[in-house]
């Protein structure tokens, strides 16, 4: 089957076998190796992208659920060669060790700042609880989203 | 007791040991510098096992037996073969070399062969050209295994009636044993006695990053990408497995998205796995463990049985511990061996005991097979001596900190094994700093009393743990360091990153030793293209990477001293290299840059490249007796908890943890703090969630929605940390291991909480809310 697909402001037409998960379109046709495999049941969100904005598992989404809409994966985050602050402030907080769950966290928490710009610490920890993380013990995690939000906001009121 | 050998072909290395040692000033160590692979982690560009999509890559899966002990009839692919995907089918007698990954004791197999011993074990790989049909293949192969009895309890498997391993002719594997003074004489003139029986269970890894390895027929030998904690571990497996020289099997790590051990024991199993594909089919073959596969066939944090008795008089000293230690191997034999020596050697706690009697005994059963995981063997057996610790506190009516602050080891300490501790020993410190940073006198007289059905309570617990192989067992590091003609720095070393932030701190110590930024130097780790480095286990990373990385650098530093000192007509020992400048120390606004300092030593002969080879000094340890050197150096932790348990649902809440930790130097405080962070964590969840079920010998919960993980709702505050710096002469700058430390003391520092809090008394973890509400009850009927 033929889909059209924008995924990081590129569109791509792409032959997809009927049964064939996005994740592995995105990795092994599209070679964007950022999105991850942690469980394939959806319940990790290593795999997290965002289609039409909205934050997705692509380990349980078919390739062609997502015909005609667009797609952001963490190699289309930030602009112009600049950092998004949500990358900034995990490298910042030291909210990565081995580095496999964090693409699925940010592009969590940036489906999370894109809501709402100032979360309380509770809504945080609410939005992101289905994101799992064996390395960091998350205290870190949490102070790389607010500092990520501070950040946001400081740059809208520029 | 025990006497260190030192070689005397080492004194250099101890001189420049000594010298860092001693400088306590450092430009880069000690700093919070930022991790060197975090760029590539947060954009998506870092290459794990599975972002390598080389040409001609194909793609293989386990195919596993689902009987826990039987023989193999046949194995065979079936309808796998009309498949269009279909490459291959590979069982052990595709295998060219030895069909035998055992580490210690060769019992293991890549595949099984004849007969298999636990549900899950791999008994042959399916190998086809599309990832997306390997689970459609691999169920399509035709496995015939006529079952055999089979034996899941360690105490029934001590009976010999069911053998695992027949050629073995025992299920025991093996016996520890460690002794000191007289335990039945000490019992005789003891005030006080408890004793009580505390279980453990299996933890999983759990990395976010299941098992993997891709290997690469090339150059007439095989390349492997390979997620593993040790390279020339891996190299020497699947040499042997291949029937190749050693030299023939290259290994290079990709990022590793965790490994808290159990990628030290995996990745030569699974490298071995792939490699006899890849060398059946000749081409690259990914070998990548599903979560299920990981869940049901990788091996596991070993369940253990402790029998512990222990003493003390009315004045607070203990006078005696009596332990019997079962560890539970599973179906092979794995590091059994090591973890359970260790948790011999650490069983009396960090006290000093005058009579000791410990005794382990290590027991095959139709399990999956337990290995490496953060703390090695220790964890459970802390767990054992810090609950009794507590109960022996109570019942002599003295306060458990007190009761601990009269035993605690310090300088010149005999410990169970009777080795005297010679230097770098914080924890007494470390006690006293977490009790006054908690409240502890004022918390242990407010909680404890039920509000509104729910309670709080404050624990502590401490830990120790030996760092380097023990007893007399070699171990040695190694790196090389070359400096290019533009004065760039390329380190190569064997330790593995696993996203410790390891690699970080290697190149902070290289930059100190060599006195320039951590800019300019590169760093190729995890790889055979190093020297042999020894693994990245027990805390030795960097500790003991490091030493060899400060040893090179000094070399070099050396070097470019004596060359610059010709310029500066000085003595070489008054040459300074500081931030990229080389100078007279007297005379600093007469400097060159580094870059012409190395552009002087390549002009005048002066080689620029260095390695860094250290053979750990190491003792005795009598077998026979149970006594003798244990480890060259211990690092310690102390942690304190807070609780709040509700009695209507069992169901305890961290409120806070109040770690300190003594681990010598901390090269980088930040990345030290992410580490107790997170080993905390995993602390907590083998303390009140972890559980493998198993029924019938089966893993049944193999999904994260069925093994509990701590989730971002479930983690506690977690205080900065304190630490204590018990410099060790043997480390870079006097730093220790540490980020093994902070779990160990996490499942007795809660469950004493627990027993503050509602009066319980937990013998037995995960603690789970059904166990705490159990308890409850019981205690109601008392």
């Amino acid at each position: 089957m033929k889909i059209r697909i924008i995924v990081n402001g590129v569109e791509r037409e792409l032959e997809v076998e009927p049964n064939e998960l996005l994740i592995n379109v995105l990795r092994e046709k599209l070679r964007l190796t950022g999105t991850k495999y942690g469980c394939g049941i959806g319940e990790c969100g290593a795999c997290t992208v965002h289609v039409n904005g909205e934050p997705v598992l692509s380990c349980l989404t078919l390739a062609v659920e997502v015909d005609g809409k667009e797609i952001t994966t963490i190699e289309g985050l930030g602009k112009d060669g600049e950092l998004d602050p949500i990358q900034e402030a995990f490298i910042e907080e030291g909210a990565v060790q081995c580095g496999y769950c964090t693409p699925g966290f940010i592009m969590t928490a940036k489906a999370l700042l894109n809501e709402k710009i100032n979360p309380t610490r509770e809504e945080i920890i609410d939005y992101i609880k289905g994101n799992l993380c064996r390395c960091t013990g998350y205290v870190n995690i949490v102070k790389a989203i607010q500092k990520a939000a501070e950040k946001i906001s400081q740059r809208k009121s520029k | 007791m025990s006497s260190i050998t030192y070689l005397e072909s080492q004194k250099d290395e101890y001189r420049i040991l000594d010298q860092w040692l001693k400088a306590r000033e450092y430009v880069y160590v000690g700093k919070d510098v930022k991790r060197i692979d975090a760029l590539d982690k947060v954009t998506g560009r870092a290459r794990y096992v599975e972002d390598f999509l080389v040409e001609g890559l194909t793609y293989a899966r386990i195919v596993k037996s689902d009987i826990p002990h039987g023989v193999i009839e046949w194995i065979r692919p079936g309808r796998a073969v009309e498949h269009p995907d279909f490459i291959a089918l590979v069982t052990c007698e595709d295998i060219p070399g030895l069909n035998q990954v055992g580490y210690y004791i060769p019992d293991q197999p890549a595949l099984a062969e004849k007969k298999v011993r636990f549900h899950g074990e791999p008994v042959a790989l399916i190998v086809s050209s599309k990832p997306d049909s390997l689970e459609e293949l691999r169920n399509l192969v035709e496995v015939e295994i006529k079952p055999l009895k089979a034996v899941y309890d360690p105490l029934e498997a001590l009976k010999d009636k069911v053998l695992v391993h027949e050629e073995h002719g025992s299920n025991i594997v093996l016996r520890t044993k460690v002794k000191k003074g007289d335990v039945s004489k000490a019992l005789e003139n003891t005030d006080y006695v408890v004793e009580n029986v505390y279980k453990t269970g299996y933890q999983e890894h759990a990395y976010l990053e299941p098992e993997g390895a891709l290997a690469i027929p090339m150059d007439g030998g095989m390349t492997i990408i390979l997620p593993a904690q040790y390279p020339h571990l891996a190299q020497s497996i699947i040499a042997r497995v291949l029937g190749y020289p050693q030299s023939k099997i290259r290994i290079i790590q990709p990022v590793i998205g965790g490994g808290f051990g159990g990628k030290d024991d995996m990745g030569p199993i699974i490298g071995a796995q792939a490699a006899i594909a890849a060398y059946k089919v000749r081409r690259p073959v990914l070998l990548v463990y599903t979560r299920e596969d990981s869940f049901t066939s990788h091996c596991k944090r070993d369940p253990a049985y402790i029998r512990y008795k222990s003493g003390a008089n009315r004045d607070g000293k203990l006078t005696f511990v009596d332990v019997e230690i079962i560890f539970d191997a599973g179906a092979y034999a794995n590091r059994g061996p090591f973890t359970l020596w260790r948790a011999t050697a650490h069983a009396t706690g960090p006290y000093e005991v005058p009579n000791v009697d410990v005794r382990g005994i290590l027991v095959y059963t139709n399990k999956v097979y337990q290995g490496s995981f953060r703390g090695f063997g220790n964890p459970q057996v802390q767990f054992a001596a810090e609950r009794q610790m507590d109960e022996l506190a109570d019942k002599i009516g003295i306060d458990p900190l007190e009761f601990r602050l009269k035993n605690i080891l310090r300088i010149g300490s005999r410990i169970s094994t009777d080795q005297v501790l010679e230097d770098s020993v914080g924890v007494g410190e470390a006690l006293v700093r977490v009790a006054e940073k908690c409240g502890w006198f004022e918390k242990r007289k407010k909680y404890g009393k039920i509000v509104d059905g729910k309670a709080r309570g404050i624990g502590l617990a401490c830990a120790w743990h030996g760092i380097s192989t023990s007893r007399g067992v070699p171990d040695w590091c190694n790196a090389y360091i070359n400096v290019s003609k533009d004065g760039s720095v390329s380190i190569y070393t064997g330790i593995v990153e696993i996203g410790q932030g390891t690699h970080t701190g290697l190149i902070q110590i290289a930059a100190e030793a060599l006195g320039i930024p951590v800019e300019k130097i590169n760093l190729i780790g995890g790889t055979t293209d190093a020297p042999d480095t020894g693994a990245t286990h027990g805390s030795r990373g960097l500790s003991f990477g490091g030493v060899a990385i400060l040893l090179a650098a000094s070399k070099i530093r050396e070097k470019v001293q004596k060359v610059a000192s010709r310029i500066f007509e000085c003595k070489p020992e008054d040459v300074e290299i500081r931030d990229g400048w080389v100078f007279e120390k007297i005379k600093p606004e007469k400097r060159i840059s580094w870059e012409e300092a190395v552009k002087r030593c390549y002009a005048e002969g002066e080689e620029l490249s260095a390695t860094g080879y250290f053979f750990m000094p190491k003792g005795k340890f009598d077998e026979e007796k149970g006594q003798g050197f244990a480890y060259i150096v211990f690092s310690y932790m102390v942690s304190a908890v807070e609780v709040e348990v509700d009695l209507e649902t069992g169901l305890t809440r961290i409120l806070k943890v109040w770690p300190a930790i003594c681990a010598g130097k901390i090269v980088n405080p930040k990345l030290a703090v992410t580490q107790i962070h997170g080993a905390t964590v995993q602390g907590i969840g083998y303390t009140l969630m972890e559980e493998v079920v198993i029924e019938d010998g089966k893993i049944v919960n193999t999904n994260y929605t069925d093994y509990l993980i701590p989730t971002i709702s479930d983690i506690p505050e977690i205080d900065e940390p304190i630490f204590v710096e018990d410099y060790f002469k043997f480390g870079p700058m006097g730093a220790k291991g540490l980020a093994e430390m902070a779990l160990i003391p996490i499942p007795a520092a809660i469950t004493n909480a627990i027993k503050h809090a509602v009066g319980v008394k937990p013998s037995e973890i995960p603690y789970t809310p059904e166990k705490l509400y159990r308890d409850l009850l019981r205690r109601m009927r008392e």
